[in-house]
Formats: structure tokens, sequence, C-alpha cells
């Protein structure tokens, strides 16, 4: 079978008007205009199968949310192909419109002035979605989601986390097959981020859907996705299993040493030291993953150790590491 | 008092700059009636010689002198002012030391009569030549009069229009109350037609208001139609307004502020 | 029946959200009589001043007071509140979710915001057309009724039309927010026969923002004075510009993925 999702040397590069300050360059610039050109995609290449969750990382502007949206559909790449579901997603069919779904956490889909439950049926007409289909799903959503209380209140009366909430759902009346989430929990609070993961954890399980997502919070990442693909600068960086990313690109470990009386030795001759803002009693030192036992031993033995521990890097700092490589 | 002028009229001046394309815009929107008015009334008369005494020149010069007049004596701030109401923004002007609506607001409606009063003069000479007026009727007299009378018209204007605008002290539907009073000036400013063409009992009534101030009065001065007697009881009634709208605007601008400090919003 | 049960969807949605501003739609249908109120006091004044204005009597003008509500009721009942929107959507980016939907995304920005209390409106229209057709004193044929109705659809097909290239527009020039005042402003002149106009406002409003396609000749039809060739080509003009326009739009939209860059 193939794969769900088939990103092959996708590439997107825009051109942006250049423009100078002043009446004259406006005039030649209306007549002859400069175009800038740039590579927000190159040459991209990735196979999702179906029911992955798949984390996609990237620091701002490396070219996550312009993927996403020529995955949808909304965009037209300027070299490349890709395939989801068998449709090329940029022709538009609605037959591959009504398999799949975009939830971009800063846009709203709901209107503002009438409650969700009005929109829900626009949706189902929009989507064609039988009453009996309807209904069942809308159940399923509700009892994943506990949308029943909300659905009455016109959205604006919404907080920011029960209007998520909702669109999440609108976006998932039809049952789509894909799943494209762009920043699906920004703004929540960490309860809220929780649910929301904790309920597109469920919903894979449940229908089998492929999804495809991009986060700020690196919690998302770690507790939804086993693989994740970073890109930066538009280019692939890293495409495979979330436990191996460190072990392939930052063989570290973190060695924290708690000592009896406090920092009076330099511990800079063991490792590199590193800064950590959440323990404050420790010193952290960085060492490769072949040297911990060493390093650990001839700690022990030089030192008045009260504490030690031993820990895989945050993965934040490993992705850092995997954009600057 | 003269500085603070001087920099409210930067900085509003600036801003409404700003927004040049969109009043360019507006002013063709508000440009279309008068001319409409001015095409089917010269047709009018054109077929019949005379309406009523008005000859065709007569309603030409009256339209194209309505469309610098109504630019003088009109005024935005409902527009300008009545979110800041709702929205509460008010507040941080409130706690300033000069008066929001006579000082910043009205300045800033000065900045863009300027504008649109300088976007306005190249269509007026392009409708000039469409139209060719015969303004031989113009006295010197009669402009140099017309000028207070438009004056005390703007004045008046803008304290009836703030007026209605401090209506949001109370109610959401501040816009619609003033579609309803835009629609009286339209009945009794001599917008739609002279005066002389409308329902006499619409006449009479328009002689004790102050509208005809905004449009028909300075306008017939400008074009020397207005016999003393008529020029005389128009200023007597426009002294009189400007008494009843100071005197109204300042008691619904008091009670308003109060309700809201009262209410905290 | 696809289409129809969209459309009472987006009706129905419509419904809701004016019922949740309930005494705003009271207050804006008084305001509405106010203006009928207005208008027939304004032809009432031209009327006590000439017989006739530019060669049609108040029966006419009357009738073609019904005519112009029609076309308002398009422009404030649809192409407003969908402008508005659609600049919104621009804006915020929520166009993205329109063009994402299975449905052709014209109708979509067409019909997604709805001002129900305003079809009443229409009802007054029709009112009005009838009494003045019976006040005119020339006698009419069913067939001038039909092509009335027939050049009153064209007519406002074309208007439609206009809008939809004004605001695809926008996908080529962001800022272009003020795209249907243009529209907006000319519309009064359709209150009044086009004859009375100046030639140069005249052809304005008939082929720059042909206005008085919708109002002046649907009217003409009425009063048999257009020949057949004239309206069969505003039926073929309307259907031009329906299709250019919905070229347009999706060349707007190839801008707006960059397929065309």
């Amino acid at each position: 079978m193939s794969p769900t999702i088939h990103v092959q040397q996708l590439s997107k590069t825009y051109k942006v008007p250049e423009r100078e300050g002043g009446f004259s360059a406006a005039v030649r610039g209306f007549f002859k205009r400069k175009y800038k050109e740039v590579k927000a995609v190159q040459r991209v290449d990735f196979k999702i199968e179906q029911g992955e969750i798949v984390g996609f990382l990237g620091p701002n502007g490396a070219g996550k949310t312009t993927t996403l949206k020529m995955l949808s559909g909304l965009l037209h790449p300027s070299n490349g192909n890709a395939s989801v579901l068998g449709f090329t997603p940029w022709e538009l069919k609605p037959d591959y419109l009504r398999s799949m779904t975009l939830v971009m956490g800063q846009r709203n889909r709901l209107s503002w002035d009438i409650p969700a439950a009005d929109s829900f049926l626009l949706h189902q007409a929009i989507y064609r979605i039988p009453d009996n289909e309807y209904k069942q799903t809308y159940k399923e959503l509700d009892e994943l989601l506990e949308l029943e209380p909300l659905m009455k209140k016109p959205v604006r009366n919404l907080s920011l986390g029960e209007r998520m909430k909702c669109e999440i759902a609108a976006g998932l009346l039809h049952r789509p097959k894909v799943l494209f989430l762009d920043e699906p929990t920004i703004g929540l609070d960490i309860t809220g981020q929780a649910r929301i993961r904790e309920f597109l954890r469920e919903y894979n399980k449940r229908t089998g859907a492929t999804i495809l997502l991009t986060s700020h919070y690196m919690a998302d990442v770690t507790a939804l996705c086993e693989r994740i693909i970073i890109i930066h600068h538009g280019q692939l960086k890293y495409d495979g299993g979330i436990s191996d990313l460190s072990k392939k690109i930052a063989p570290f470990k973190l060695i924290g040493v708690m000592l009896a009386e406090s920092n009076s030795h330099d511990l800079s001759k063991y490792g590199e030291l590193v800064q950590n803002e959440e323990d404050w009693e420790k010193q952290y030192i960085q060492v490769k993953a072949e040297d911990v036992t060493r390093v650990t031993s001839r700690l022990l033995a030089d030192l008045p150790i009260h504490d030690i521990t031993i820990a895989d890097p945050p993965i934040e700092d490993v992705i850092e590491q995997a954009f600057n490589s | 008092m003269f500085l603070i002028f001087k920099r409210l009229w930067q900085v509003n001046w600036a801003e409404q700059w700003q927004y040049r394309a969109n009043l360019l815009m507006y002013l063709l929107y508000w440009l279309v009636s008068p001319i409409i008015y001015l095409a089917v009334w010269t047709s009018i008369a054109g077929v019949k010689g005379e309406v009523n005494g008005f000859t065709a020149n007569d309603f030409v010069t009256y339209y194209m002198v309505l469309l610098i007049c109504d630019q003088i004596t009109s005024n935005i701030i409902i527009h300008t002012f009545a979110y800041k109401i709702q929205d509460g923004s008010l507040s941080g002007e409130l706690v300033k030391p000069i008066h929001p609506m006579l000082t910043n607001a009205l300045v800033n409606n000065i900045a863009f009569k300027m504008l649109t009063i300088m976007g306005l003069i190249p269509i007026w000479i392009i409708l000039f030549f469409l139209f060719k007026p015969d303004f031989s009727g113009v006295t010197l007299s009669g402009v140099l009069l017309s000028i207070p009378a438009m004056v005390l018209g703007f004045v008046i204007g803008y304290l009836l229009s703030a007026a209605i605008t401090s209506l949001a002290f109370w109610t959401t539907r501040v816009y619609s109350i003033h579609e309803f009073y835009f629609a009286i000036i339209l009945l009794f400013s001599g917008q739609f037609v002279p005066l002389p063409l409308m329902p006499k009992v619409i006449q009479d009534i328009a002689q004790f208001l102050p509208f005809q101030l905004f449009m028909y009065y300075p306008i017939q001065l400008i074009l020397g139609r207005l016999s003393a007697e008529q020029i005389i009881q128009g200023y007597i009634m426009a002294g009189v307004w400007l008494v009843i709208s100071i005197l109204f605007f300042n008691w619904v601008w008091r009670e308003g502020v109060k309700r809201f400090s009262a209410v905290g919003a | 029946m696809q289409t129809l049960k969209l459309l009472s969807a987006f009706f129905k949605m419509n419904v809701q959200m004016s019922l949740a501003y309930r005494a705003d739609t009271v207050v804006n249908i008084l305001l509405n009589l106010m203006w009928l109120g207005w208008e027939l006091l304004s032809l009432n004044i031209i009327f006590s001043n000439t017989e006739t204005l530019g060669g049609w009597g108040l029966g006419e003008l009357i009738a073609l007071l019904g005519v112009f509500r029609l076309v308002n009721t398009l422009m404030i009942a649809l192409i407003w509140p969908n402008t508005e929107k659609f600049n919104q959507s621009i804006r915020d980016g929520s166009m993205d979710y329109t063009i994402l939907q299975p449905v052709n995304s014209m109708f979509l920005v067409t019909f997604s915001r709805i001002t129900v209390w305003r079809f009443w409106d229409l009802i007054l229209a029709v009112v009005l057309i009838v009494v003045g057709v019976n006040m005119s004193t020339a006698t009419t044929t069913p067939l001038q009724i039909l092509t009335f109705i027939l050049l009153a659809i064209t007519g406002m097909i074309i208007i439609y039309s206009l809008w939809i290239v004004l605001i695809a527009l926008t996908f080529w020039f962001v800022k272009f927010d003020n795209n249907v005042t243009i529209l907006q402003a000319l519309l009064d002149a359709g209150r009044y026969p086009a004859t009375v106009y100046p030639v140069w406002l005249r052809i304005i409003v008939t082929f720059i923002i042909p206005i008085a396609v919708a109002t002046t000749i649907p009217l003409q039809a009425l009063r048999g004075e257009l020949e057949m060739t004239q309206i069969l080509t505003f039926i073929l003009v309307s259907i031009v510009s329906f299709f250019l326009a919905s070229r347009i739009w999706r060349a707007g939209l190839k801008q707006y993925s960059g397929a065309s860059s």
C-alpha cells in the first residue's frame, strides 16, 4: 500500500516585491517591479503511513506552515510533488477536501455571533454529512471533548480553551482521514493543552486517522508523537523516532551534581558546564554518552558528592542543536 | 491654549493625511447625491423654463455652492467619537485637562475637512466646466455675509452632532439615532432642493430650525438671493440656536460623563 | 438540490445571527420605513413642480423606485455584509478555511452572510412596482412585463459580476478594502431615470458602474421602449460578464495560492 502522505522534492519559493520608500520609487515599482526570492521550503522529502502521528518541528519561519498549506492544498508548490490519500492536494478536488482537515490555532472558522451548534449544522450541509452519521460523530466528539455545555453559547462568550475545543470539533465533523494541525494548542493554559493532546491521542486510536502537527509546545510533541520531522531554513534536518533524536543529533548526557560544601570546586575539568534554571541546587555538566561511566566514577572519587543524577538533555535543547547543525 | 491647538493640529493633520485614500473614496461617495439632484432639477427646469422662479442656472449654481457649503458646515464626530464612549477608551481622554469633544475631536474634524476640501477643489473645477454655471449673481458682500453664517452653521451643527454622539453614554443605538437626525437635516436644510420648492409646511418649520444654516441660508447669501429682511431674520435665528445648542450640548455632555464615571465603563 | 440545501443552511444560520440582535432589527426596519417615506415625499416634491421627469410620469418613477429598492436589497442584504466578511477573512487569514471547503468558493463568498430582515424590502419593492405600473397611463402588455423581469434579473447579474471582480482584485492588491465603495456611491443614481443625467454621468452609470442597467433599462423595457436586439444584447452581456467574473475569481484564487507566480 502506498503511504498516506508522500512528499517528494517539495519546494516553495515566494516572490516578494521589493519596496523602496518614496514616491518616485513607487512609480518605478509600478512599471517594473523588483522581486526578491524567498525560499520557504526546499526539496523536502518524507512519507507518512496511515495512522501515524508525526510532529513537525522547526523555528519560526522554518517553512512548517508553508508545507502544511501545500499539503492541505492552499498553496501551489513551485516545484516537486506531494500526494495525500492518492490526491494531489492543490487540485482542491472536493473528494479530497472532504477527507482531510486543516486546523489552525490562530484562525477562526466558527462565527463569533452565534452558538457553535449553528455553525456545526452549516458544516454538516457544506460537507454533505448524512444526519445519522453526523449524530454519531457528534456523539463521539462530545464524549471526548465535553462539547455539549458549550454548544448553546455564542462563540464570543467562550473562553479560549473552550473555543479551541469547538474549532477542533468543527474541523472533525466530516471524519477526515488526514488531520493537519497548525499550533492547535497555542495560547491555551497547561490543562487546556493536556486536554487537547489527550483528545488527539484518543481520536487517533479510535479512527486510525493520520495526524501531522506543528507546535511550539514540546510537551505536545513528546506526548503525542513517536516520530518527528524537523525542518530549518526550509530544509529537512531530521526525520525519525523522537527517542533516537538525542542519540543521533546530540549523543550527550547531563550529569547533575550536588556537592556537600557548595560551589567550592571547579567542575569544568570534567565536562562542559551547562545552566539549568529549574534546579539551582545542582551544577550540571554535559558529557558524551560513552564517557558517562568514566566521568561519574571520577567525580565520586574526587569530590564530596551529596547527590548525583544522570539524565538525557531536555528535548528542546536537542532540537535547538539540531537546528544549528 | 494656542499651543495646545497647534499641537493637536499637527497630530490630527498627520493622522488624516494617513487616511487620504479612504478620504478620497468618502468624497466620491458624498459627491454623488448633490450631482444627481442637480441633474434632476436642471432637467425639470430645462423643460419648463423655470420651476417656481428657479431657472436651470439657478439650480446649477445652487448645487455647485452647496458642495462647498456642506463640506464646510458638516462634521464627522459621530464616526470618530461614539465608539470611544462605547468601548470605554474615552476614559483615557477624560483624565486629560482638556475637553475631549471641544479640543481634540474638533481639531480632528477640521483637519478632515481641510483635506476633503483640498480634494474637492480639482473636482469642483471639473464640474464647473461640465455644468458651466453662471455666477454673475454672486456679490462680494454676499460672500462676506455668508462667511459668519457658515461658521455659525458649523459651530451649531458640531454642537448638535456632539450632543447626539454623547447619547452613546446611554444607548448602543446611537448610530440609528444619528441616521434619523440625518434624515431631519435632509428635510429641513435645503440639501435635496432649495427650500422654497419644499411643501409649505416644511418651509414654515424650517424657518425656525437651525438646519437651513448648514446649507440653504449660506448658499442663498452667496448667490445674493435673500432680501435684507430674510438676512436679518436668519442671523437672529442663528444667534438663538447658538445659545440653545451650547446649553443643550453642555447639559447632555455633563450628564453623560456623570453616568460614564458612575458605571465605571 | 444540494445547492438549495446549502442555501437554506446559510439562511438558517443568518436568521440565528439576526435573532441575536433582535432589537436592532426592529430599529432598522423602522429606519427603513422612514427612508421609504422620504423617497415618496421627494417624488411628491418633484412631481408637484413638474408633470414629467425625463419623459417619465409619477407612476413610472414609483415603479423605478421599486426596481431601485430591489437592487438596493441585493446590495445591502448580500453584497455589503459579504464584502465585509470577505475583507476580514483576507485580513485574518480565515479565507484559507473558505477555500478548503468542498463547495464552490464563489458561492460561499456570496452567501455566507445574509441580512435576513432585508428580505421584507423585496415585498415593498414588488408593491411599489405594481402600484407604479398601475398608476402609469401607458398600457403594458404581458410581454413587456416579462422582458422587464428578465432585464431586472440580467441587470442584477451584471452588478453582481462587477462585485465579484471588485473583491477578486483584493487577491492581487491586499490593501484594496475600499473595494465596493464606488459601487455603493453610484447606487443612488439608480433612483432616477438615467435619461435626465448629463451624458458623461449617463455613460458612467451605464457602462462603467452599470447601475442604470439594472434600474432604468428594465423600466424602459416595461414601457416598451427597447427593441428586441437591445434586449438580447443585455442578456448576452449579463451572461458574458458572469462568465468573465468567475474566470477572474478563479485567477484570483490562483494568485492567492501562488499558482500563477
